[in-house]
């Protein structure tokens, strides 16, 4: 008996396997730069290995283990969807070493300042050529999968037009703009729609059938919610990039239109709660892995508050007024960028990784260390940048401090970040070696994995 | 609700949202060259944007509020600190900050990046981007007041809008090349030497990490004042 029921599934594992190593070298990267905050470097280190240098370290590999895990969870996800395998598998490989290759060249470019100086998006042209090339075959491969197949779902089309949304915005973050202003204008295209737009999209699709699958809840029930929340985020989501024009030279409106909307996003997300906590208490199937399930609420409610209320608080224009590009905004991209989507990947790692080594129950008592470590630990980290940031603020913008005194008042919270991150890499150590040596549990349960299969595997 | 109407939502919400966003694209890029000056967008000002990326500033300098939150950021920066300040910032940042907790690279920008540079930033400090950041409105009052009406500014404003970008007074301005009150204290220049040493600090005094500053004859006299007033101690002063 195997728990996966397409061999071409079988690809999903570099994927998670490469994400994992990522976030690892993340969030040591993370570390150094919160060292770099918090003590004074000589001088000569500077000259070497920059602040710079190591923020494009960290984000990029963010923003890499992200795609990896997306891309990991729709291969894994769509033959069940489509009732068939992947169009192909050698594309998949194909792409996968496509995307590490651009990704590895373009982190030891980083180191010899190979860099296209622009926050997040910093891939020099022809690593983003790769890039381009590795995305069109990746859709390419899921379209052909889901034309080819003889089922049709909701779910497939969501995942489609999500992955499709998502490149296509990348390419708005590639040409030069002469221009600073139009050139911000368009980098949250590629920010913010992807965060607050095509990412949303991939998630809610994950998660509905991650949640169909483990709760044997109907696919009817599941696919009407898919609905309306994608519905909402990108309702809200796409005018609300709007927050993020305020201060860069743009009409007056931009404020309305851009808080409105932008106010408006928390709702799709307690949508997202309140379905994920409804279909866990009418589940159908016995709860057989507490930990996956931890993730999946956790997802919920630490996407809620990390990306829903930091977002609201923070995206009023006359709150912004004073706390963008401050510490408040590190704050809110912490909790949200691992509220939402660390914690997705995570849940589909979860998910996937035991059914690909044939285990059905698994054995979690160390994973179980790992979330508590992580998710208190990026909490705690949220709320010292939060405090950092409203006192950078009250200390620069309210009593007129320049900004080196304001960085020296604050460097006692610093500290304590970096005293947190040390407390949050364990945990994220804890939880890839958990994943990687994931063991069944004494106690197999013989008939639940039928019984999983059944009712979602129906609705099909 | 019904799987129809659920599905209604989604296409409605997705393409009105979709629509009113586009047309405001379409509204501001017709709206851009009020706002960002696109006439003044000269061949130096993109060639200093391409420099400022070629080193990557952005990843630790904000710009507009975005970008790495580890250093100033840029918006106004030409206004704060004025084309010399900037030059001898980006190309002796280990002598400027030598005594600073946090130091910037030496990047190796070339004398005609700088030129580029300041090009760019001033350009971008002339973005009517609604007066943000706030905390550095009073430099952009400071930099036109202190060209056209001297006399209308307080002292303290006409000090610290032109110094406050590396000293500091009471709580105000940056301490990263010392406060006006110690540095009061400990020099012996007369009233002529001190505005000579602000226009030229190397002919005063060689090797100083110091930039020559952006100010007036006169302006600079009023500074030297100020300056030499707190030599008197704090006491006799009230
Ligand atoms: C590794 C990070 C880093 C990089 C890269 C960097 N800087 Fe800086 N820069 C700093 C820090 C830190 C300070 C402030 C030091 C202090 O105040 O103690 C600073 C200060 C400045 C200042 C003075 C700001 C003020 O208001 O006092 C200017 C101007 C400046 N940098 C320009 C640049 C330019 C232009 C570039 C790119 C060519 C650049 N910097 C690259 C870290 C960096
Ligand atoms: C770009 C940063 C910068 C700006 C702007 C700046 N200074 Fe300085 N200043 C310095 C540095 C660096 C030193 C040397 C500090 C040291 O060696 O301790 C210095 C030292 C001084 C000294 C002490 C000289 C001595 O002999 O010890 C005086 C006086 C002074 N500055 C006046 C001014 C005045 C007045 C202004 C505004 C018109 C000004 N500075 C603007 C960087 C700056
Ligand atoms: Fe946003």
């Amino acid at each position: 008996m195997t728990a996966i029921e397409f061999p071409s599934q079988r690809v999903s594992l570099w994927y998670f396997r490469i994400a994992l190593v990522l976030f690892i070298l993340q969030v040591i990267m993370g570390l150094w730069l919160s060292i770099n905050y918090a003590f004074t470097l000589p001088q000569a280190l500077v000259d070497v290995f920059a602040f710079n240098t190591a923020r494009s370290i960290h984000t990029n590999l963010l923003v890499a283990w992200m795609l990896l895990g997306f891309m990991g969870g729709t291969y894994y996800i769509l033959p069940v969807e489509c009732e068939r395998d992947l169009y192909s598998t050698r594309i998949a490989y194909l792409q996968l070493a496509i995307f590490v290759l651009a990704a590895v060249t373009a982190v030891i470019g980083f180191l010899f300042r190979w860099t296209r100086g622009k926050p997040l998006l910093e891939i020099p042209f022809p690593l983003n050529a790769l890039i381009v090339v590795a995305a069109l075959l990746f859709i390419a491969n899921v379209a052909m999968t889901i034309f080819t197949a003889k089922v049709r779902s909701a779910l497939q089309w969501m995942l489609l037009g999500g992955v499709a949304f998502l490149a296509v915005m990348y390419l708005f973050g590639m040409p030069f703009y002469q221009n600073l202003n139009t050139d911000y204008y368009y980098w949250w295209w590629v920010i913010h729609l992807w965060v607050e737009g095509a990412w949303e999209v991939v998630t809610a699709s994950i998660v509905a059938f991650i949640i169909m699958r483990v709760t044997g809840v109907d696919r009817k029930v599941v696919e009407k919610w898919l609905y309306v929340e994608t519905g909402l985020f990108l309702f809200t989501g796409i005018v609300g990039t709007g927050h993020h024009y305020y201060w860069i030279g743009a009409p007056d409106y931009w404020l309305w239109w851009g808080g409105v909307f932008s106010a408006l996003e928390p709702l799709p997300i307690v949508l997202m709660v309140v379905d994920t906590w409804m279909h866990v208490r009418e589940r159908k199937n016995p709860i057989i892995n507490p930990l996956t399930w931890y993730y999946i609420v956790g997802l919920a409610i630490y996407h809620l508050v990390g990306a829903g209320l930091w977002g609201f608080m923070h995206t009023l224009p006359p709150i912004n007024y004073y706390t963008h590009g401050s510490q408040v905004t590190v704050s809110h991209g912490h909790l949200a960028f691992f509220g939402a989507y660390g914690i997705l990947n995570l849940t589909i790692f979860y998910f996937a990784m035991p059914r690909l080594k044939n285990i059905i129950k698994y054995q979690d008592r160390l994973g179980r260390w790992g979330f508590w470590i992580m998710t208190i630990g990026m909490f705690l980290l949220g709320l010292v940048f939060g405090v950092a940031g409203i006192l950078q603020t009250y200390l620069e913008r309210f009593l007129d401090i320049g900004y080196s005194t304001a960085q020296i008042t604050m460097m006692f919270w610093f500290r304590i970040a970096f005293g947190i991150g040390v407390v949050f890499l364990i945990g994220v150590i804890i939880t890839v070696w958990h994943l990687f040596t994931i063991k069944p549990a004494p106690d197999q349960p013989a008939e639940t994995l039928s019984s999983e299969r059944g009712p979602a595997a129906e609705g099909i | 609700m019904t799987g129809k109407a659920a599905r209604w939502i989604f296409w409605i919400g997705t393409l009105s949202s979709a629509v009113i966003f586009l047309w405001m694209t379409y509204d501001f890029h017709r709206q851009t060259p009020t706002f960002a000056h696109t006439d003044r967008l000269t061949a130096d000002v993109i060639a200093g944007k391409k420099v400022w990326h070629r080193y990557n500033c952005n990843d630790c300098h904000t710009i507009l509020g975005f970008g790495g939150y580890y250093a100033p950021d840029m918006t106004k920066a030409f206004y704060r600190l004025g084309p010399n300040n900037i030059a001898t910032i980006v190309m002796h940042p280990e002598a400027v900050y030598k005594n600073s907790f946090r130091k910037m690279p030496q990047l190796g920008v070339t004398q005609p990046e700088i030129a580029q540079l300041n090009a760019f930033l001033k350009w971008v400090g002339e973005i009517d981007n609604r007066h943000w950041p706030p905390q550095d409105e009073k430099f952009v009052k400071a930099y036109y007041q202190r060209a056209a009406s001297p006399q209308n500014l307080s002292k303290v404003d006409i000090v610290m809008g032109a110094c406050g970008g590396c000293h500091s007074f009471q709580n105000l301005g940056r301490n990263v090349a010392g406060s006006f009150d110690d540095i009061a204290k400990r020099i012996a220049y007369d009233r002529a030497t001190l505005i000579r040493y602000m226009l030229n600090p190397q002919s005063v005094k060689p090797g100083i990490a110091m930039p020559p500053q952006n100010v007036t004859p006169e302006t600079a006299g009023i500074i030297a004042d100020f300056i030499l007033a707190l030599k008197v101690p704090k006491e006799v002063r009230q």
